[in-house]
């Protein structure tokens, strides 16, 4: 990036957005934020006055650059004790912050945990969620958590929720992540699934949709908080589990959406593929005889045709339904990334070169966070969320370590 | 017990490579009280009447001011300080007896009612030893909000010029003071001199019988300012640089003169006294470039009041590569440029007629005639109809008048510093070019081809 500055005696500042910021302290079960005492919606995973990270496994995973196997379910918030983070020093040139969010030297913006973050839950999945170049703000939210149910290891299922919140709606970047976490939630919470093949497939098929009605109400939620506004924050939806088939031969994976955030499937077999369709007007120039080339020309062809939020008429997902017995990798991504990479080899391709740069350190964080900064290079012209689970390797998903 | 809001107009957002945030601050006051009696110290009020002897030419000018005096002194709240003056090429104080300032009550008040009746006019117009006279007895008096009305009808005479460019110096930071011209043998400048320095306003009474009404008001509005001072602080960040600290409402004033500097990124302006109301300030800022998809603090912009910081603003540098975003202009800061610009081409028109340089007056006089109804400045464009005719209000092709009242063009000079405000619904939110005016103001759109939108 080219910085001439204008005045010859100011200096241009440099920016780094891959700095991780410190981690934070854990959160109490409270609605008043622990580091600066701002009220805060129960289920947001931020503050929103100081960007003090308010959810315990996000926490858990900024603290643990290690993937480590939870030792049970992992619990979407955890009530611990209260600690005083000491205020953090501005990333660019160290002098204090003050309350209002800015530097008293060089006014730089102090970093926001939701600008940046990463989560872990478990060595095989992992996802990076960025606010990009051009936006302000990070609209994106996710939520990745693994376990759940009566027994744990054997379930060991594995949930993604990724949402978008739309850039028009003010806040929607408060319902993008409340419907994530809910979602999650709704998802960790759902009953083991039926011993057959095919009941698990109607069983997790049913769950995704209750799932959509949990984040749906949260970001309705959030509406309400806000006094129910005449544009209501809105969000895409991708919801994902995966879990090994009752038949322990095959991994089932469900995938239920709303909107044009995506889940793609990558066959170490070399089998690629699309597994969610957009809803846009692109999607129906498409289908009413129009080429890809000329849809997406249109201006209009992005435009959302189902979403979550107050205001939405159709909040209900899509949803299907796939059954790999091979490895491979299950990605969720929102259009931050797929902007940039659309079709399937053409997605492949980043992930396969930047698993290829790490060699042994190629771990889904590390490939995530390779995308995500390959999105920025880019342009970043949007938020960026990637997350990706490694399936039907055994070796991934219960080593206590990743590979060196 | 008084409070102070800010709301800051701007927009934020700033294309590669640019360095210039403007934003305009509009700072509130309520529950000011009254001068004074806040206990936060005692108030002073010096009245001071020119009394020389043109003011007997026609006699009805030194009744009026008699008059008006009494009217004045009437609206000054008991336990107030205070004196009357009478300028001529000395000074005589008409009230109390000697340079210390007396406490209002009832017996102060009727005792100063019977000396204004005994005022007689004669002599020259020393007004640079008036304004020294108030700033002795302002500072001898134990008083912490101070204020004087100072009413002239003539020029400096029997005076050297210095006396009152020394006098203006000495009494900054000492006193406010209202001027008022009565007539049309008066100097506009050397009054605005004293107001612009002295926190306060300037005008012409035209008419004696208006004289009155007008010193009433003014003392009135005094009278009303619970907070004797406070300040406007701008905080800037390392490497910046303050282009123009300028209050635009309700008047036009450029404050970098009383810019002080109290640390290497904080300057203060003093305002002065405050009653309930507003004012807005035009700040302009040039910053360090950052990146684009960066966010940086402009500006931190402060009321203080005594030590405490009362109320805050901060206005914002987001650099973004959305033409947009970036191409906008906050209707406030449109409006409010514009009005700067009306007030300096009408002074900068009239003083070119007084010149002699006709083609350079009718040009600016014009584009004060375009800018005046195009901001619905309505006041100013009645004041401009007097000194020009209009052809062309869109195109700003004025003639002048052949004929001009020698008031009416005092008048619009005075008052060519009033400013209309903006109508405006949302704090920073930006409007599409080119509007300055009215309007709701669209929410930001997503940048193109990036965020899909829902349909509407």
């Amino acid at each position: 990036m080219s910085n001439v500055p204008s005045v010859p005696s100011s200096p241009v500042v440099p920016d780094d957005l891959s700095t991780p910021p410190p981690p934070p302290p854990p959160a109490t079960n409270t609605s008043l934020c622990p580091n600066c005492g701002a009220a805060v919606v129960p289920d947001d995973g931020f503050c929103e006055d100081c960007g003090h990270t308010l959810r315990t496994d996000a926490i858990a995973a900024a603290a643990d650059a290690t993937p480590q196997p939870k030792p049970g379910a992992t619990q979407v918030t955890a009530p611990t004790a209260t600690t005083t983070q000491p205020k953090t020093p501005c990333a660019l040139c160290g002098h204090e912050v003050l309350d209002d969010g800015f530097c008293s030297n060089c006014g730089a913006k102090a970093l926001s945990r939701r600008d940046h973050w990463t989560e872990v839950p478990r060595a095989d999945l992992a996802g990076v969620c960025d606010k990009g170049i051009s936006h302000a703000r990070n609209e994106d939210g996710m939520a990745l958590a693994v376990g759940g149910g009566a027994e744990t290891f054997s379930d060991g299922r594995m949930v993604i929720l990724v949402c978008d919140g739309v850039t028009t709606a003010p806040e929607s970047d408060r319902a993008s992540l409340a419907a994530c976490i809910d979602g999650s939630t709704s998802l960790l919470s759902a009953p083991v699934a039926p011993k057959a093949n095919a009941a698990a497939v109607s069983h997790w098929t049913e769950q995704i949709r209750i799932c959509a009605v949990a984040a749906n109400a949260a970001a309705v939620g959030v509406a309400r908080t806000l006094g129910n506004p005449v544009e209501p924050p809105s969000c895409t939806f991708v919801a994902a589990v995966a879990i090994a088939a009752p038949d322990a031969l095959s991994t089932l994976i469900a995938v239920g959406w709303c909107g044009d955030s995506r889940a793609y499937w990558f066959g170490d077999d070399g089998d690629g593929r699309q597994l969610t369709v957009d809803h846009s007007l692109g999607t129906q120039m498409i289908a009413s005889g129009m080429s890809p080339a000329e849809a997406e020309a249109q201006p209009t062809s992005h435009t959302i045709t189902r979403w979550l939020g107050a205001d939405s008429v159709n909040p209900t997902p899509e949803i299907m339904t796939m059954n790999p017995t091979g490895p491979g990798w299950l990605m969720v991504v929102s259009d931050g990334m797929w902007n940039y990479a659309s079709s399937p080899p053409a997605l492949a391709l980043v992930m396969l070169r930047a698993a290829a740069d790490l060699g042994s350190a190629a771990t889904p964080l590390a490939i995530a966070e390779s995308m995500a900064a390959w999105a920025n290079e880019q342009g970043g012209h949007d938020n960026i969320t990637v997350a990706l689970g490694r399936i039907n390797d055994p070796g991934f998903s219960t080593s206590s370590t990743s590979a060196p | 017990m008084a409070n102070f809001s800010v709301q800051i107009y701007q927009n934020e957002f700033l294309s590669d490579n640019a360095a210039d945030v403007h934003a305009v601050a509009s700072v509130a006051c309520t529950g000011a009280g009254t001068a004074g009696q806040m206990g936060a110290g005692t108030a002073a009020e010096i009245i001071i009447i020119d009394t020389s002897g043109s003011m007997d030419l026609p006699p009805t000018k030194i009744t009026a001011a008699r008059r008006a005096a009494k009217v004045a002194l009437d609206e000054i709240v008991d336990g107030t300080q205070f004196a009357v003056v009478a300028g001529f090429n000395n000074v005589e104080v008409v009230y109390p007896n000697g340079f210390t300032l007396a406490t209002m009550d009832a017996n102060t008040r009727q005792q100063a009612q019977n000396a204004i009746t005994r005022i007689r006019a004669g002599g020259t117009t020393a007004i640079g030893l008036w304004v020294n006279t108030a700033t002795d007895m302002f500072l001898r008096s134990q008083t912490t909000q101070r204020h004087a009305i100072l009413l002239t009808d003539g020029r400096v005479e029997g005076e050297e010029p210095h006396v009152l460019t020394q006098a203006i110096a000495r009494a900054t930071g000492v006193f406010q003071c209202d001027c008022r011209g009565i007539g049309e043998n008066w100097d506009v400048e050397q009054l605005r001199r004293i107001s612009t320095a002295l926190l306060g306003t300037v005008d012409i009474i035209a008419n004696p019988e208006d004289l009155e009404a007008d010193f009433e008001q003014m003392m009135r509005e005094s009278m009303s300012r619970g907070v004797s001072d406070a300040r406007l602080r701008i905080w800037t960040p390392q490497g910046s640089e303050v282009l123009f600290v300028r209050q635009v409402a309700p008047e036009v004033q450029d404050l970098s003169d009383r810019a002080e500097r109290i640390s290497p990124l904080i300057v203060e302006y003093p305002t002065g006294a405050w009653s309930d109301g507003s004012r807005d300030y035009h700040i302009a800022v040039r910053v360090p470039v950052a990146p684009v998809g960066n966010e940086r603090l402009a500006a931190r912009a402060e009321i203080v009041v005594g030590d405490a910081v009362v109320a805050k603003g901060l206005i914002r540098a987001v650099w973004s590569g959305d033409v947009d975003l970036t191409t906008r202009i906050d209707p406030a800061v449109a409006h409010y440029t514009g009005q700067a610009n009306l007030a300096d081409a009408i002074q900068k028109g009239l003083a070119a007629k007084a010149a002699g340089d006709d083609r350079t007056a009718t040009v600016l006089l014009g584009q004060a005639a375009k800018l005046a109804h195009d901001s619905g400045n309505e006041s100013t464009t009645r004041l401009l109809a007097k000194v020009v005719d209009v052809v062309d209000v869109e195109a700003g092709t004025v003639r002048l008048k052949r004929e001009v009242q020698k008031a009416d063009e005092m008048a619009l000079d005075t008052r060519s510093t009033k400013t209309t405000r903006i109508r405006r619904t949302e704090p920073s939110a930006s409007a599409a070019l080119p509007a300055p005016g009215p309007g709701a103001a669209a929410p930001a759109p997503a940048p193109a081809g990036t965020e899909p939108g829902a349909p509407t």
